[in-house]
């Protein structure tokens, strides 16, 4: 292959970005919230870890090649480390961590065509920075990346985004109550997983929008809920000491998951 | 990239230089006497629940007193303490690193690091920071207090100025005005009626103030409780439940029950 030349590195990217998108649409969505008390990261699995504890008031999720997943959570544990002992806690920030690491660092990866690309999305949250907001921001495989406000998705393919987002865009995070932050969590997720399992997906979002009107998000839940786990982690500001990071217990999940079994 | 998930080597590869191991030679300490600078006194004991640690608060410079309020017993993780002796500058760049590190390992290799480990680290740091010791300047002796969820134990382990660990079956105390009640320590627990590890928390609570009290009678930098600058000693507990500061308000009654008005503990 001749790299050097313009046109053969232009599809030499597009090729790649078929086959990254191709690998990435079954992943199990993730969503990231801010609800009343905090953050709530959720996530279907068998199992695997996919919700991470970066800093002590930053967490990282994510879909794609566990290597890879691995690879980038090191990363950004390495970043976020060495900021928080050579300044402070209170220096590090998302922006640090994705702006100045795993933004280049994916989107390196991906440009250089001779080199495997990352296959990942990422999402990470911060509970209360520098200015007291709660801030998301999601990496693609290509390296772009976006921040939000409140609420986060990544759902494998960029379709999953809006339809995921339209669950919740009306949430007041100030008044959500964490079982009330679940509900929306997994509803959100069963859009994303819909698309994700679509044969043909329509060009058109208003054609997609169209399509998702009369699905049961509800049902998809009861069949995935048959063989996948719910993972939960919450970053929890009324929790003692520096570091807010929590596995939820099974225990506090279950009555989220009541509606879908049995 | 850092398989080893070692903090301090991530660190060093980042341009950190820990500064006890970068002394230049001619400062090798050829000729100086050893004398460990540790104007302070530290205790640490097992009582029923777990690991009962306290400090005074007096930070001394020959015999100034530079500081009232320092804080000698360092938070490291939810179930360890690190109380200092000695030079402050180098025993916080030391708690700092070893807070890091525990906090890492754990968020990097998705594990706790063991006790054995933490343990190692610590005499790890302490040996690298001999040149600084053996000037006389930066010597760092310090007692690490944990509570072992493994062996469901509060543990104690006192280290020498070259790193070597050891651990106290039931009391350990440094510091300058730790001769003043090492003997005292000592007596308690064989005659006093009470041995540590039959004392619940208030027991415990109790003799604590005495002791560092008897220590500020003997030992000038050892600072004492002043009613009219309300400072207390620090004192901490370690059980099964994590890391616990013993509050102010608890302090301020404990020392009028037990010193001023010298009730039976």
């Amino acid at each position: 292959m001749m790299l050097d030349e313009p046109y053969r590195w232009a599809e030499a990217v597009s090729n790649r970005r078929d086959y990254v998108e191709d690998q990435l649409q079954d992943g199990s969505p993730v969503v990231g919230l801010a609800y009343r008390d905090g953050i709530l990261l959720l996530t279907l699995g068998q199992g695997q870890q996919k919700i991470f504890e970066i800093y002590n008031r930053v967490s990282m999720a994510g879909l794609g090649h566990p290597t890879d997943l691995e690879k980038l959570r090191q990363a950004a544990v390495d970043m976020a480390s060495s900021i928080g002992f050579n300044y402070s806690e209170a220096d590090v920030t998302l922006q640090q961590i994705v702006h100045f690491g795993l933004g280049p660092a994916v989107k390196t990866s991906f440009d250089e065509v001779l080199r495997s690309p990352y296959i990942v999305q990422i999402l990470l949250a911060e509970l209360d920075g520098m200015d007291g907001e709660n801030t998301f921001y999601t990496v693609d495989y290509d390296g772009a990346f976006y921040k939000s406000e409140n609420w986060a998705t990544v759902g494998g393919i960029s379709e999953a985004g809006p339809l995921m987002n339209q669950q919740l865009v009306d949430l007041e995070p100030g008044k959500l109550t964490l079982r009330k932050a679940l509900d929306a969590a997994l509803t959100a997720w069963a859009a994303g997983r819909w698309v994700g399992q679509l044969e043909d997906i329509p060009n058109e979002i208003s054609e997609l929008e169209k399509a998702a009107e009369g699905v049961d998000l509800k049902g998809i839940l009861k069949l995935e809920l048959e063989t996948l786990e719910v993972e939960a982690v919450v970053l929890e500001r009324s929790r003692p000491g520096k570091e807010k990071y929590r596995v939820l217990s099974q225990e506090e999940i279950n009555p989220a998951l009541k509606a879908y079994r049995g | 990239m850092n398989e080893s998930g070692d903090f301090l080597d991530m660190l060093k590869a980042g341009g950190y230089r820990f500064p006890g191991a970068n002394l230049p030679d001619r400062a090798s300490g050829a000729g100086h006497t050893f004398h460990p600078t540790e104007g302070t006194t530290i205790l640490a004991f097992r009582y029923r629940d777990g690991v009962l640690i306290a400090g005074d608060r007096r930070a001394t410079a020959g015999n100034m007193v530079l500081y009232d309020q320092a804080d000698k017993v360092i938070d490291i993780d939810a179930y360890s303490v690190m109380a200092i002796s000695g030079s402050p500058a180098m025993a916080y760049e030391i708690a700092r690193i070893l807070e890091h590190s525990f906090q890492y390992h754990r968020r990097r290799q998705l594990q706790e690091m063991s006790l054995e480990a933490k343990l190692r680290r610590l005499s790890l740091l302490i040996r690298d920071n001999l040149p600084m010791a053996i000037q006389g300047i930066g010597a760092v002796i310090p007692i690490f207090s944990t509570y072992d969820r493994r062996d469901n134990l509060g543990k104690i382990f006192f280290y020498d100025a070259l790193g070597a660990q050891f651990e106290s079956t039931d009391f350990s105390t440094t510091g300058s005005g730790s001769p003043a009640i090492r003997g005292a320590m000592y007596y308690q627990n064989q005659w006093g009626g009470r041995r540590f590890s039959e004392m619940d928390r208030e027991e415990g609570l109790g003799i604590t103030l005495r002791l560092l009290h008897t220590a500020a009678e003997y030992d000038s930098a050892t600072g004492r409780y002043e009613r009219t600058a309300d400072i207390f000693p620090t004192i901490k507990t370690i059980t099964a439940d994590g890391l616990q500061d013993i509050s102010t308000d608890e302090l301020r009654a404990a020392m009028g029950r037990y010193i001023e008005s010298g009730e039976d503990v």
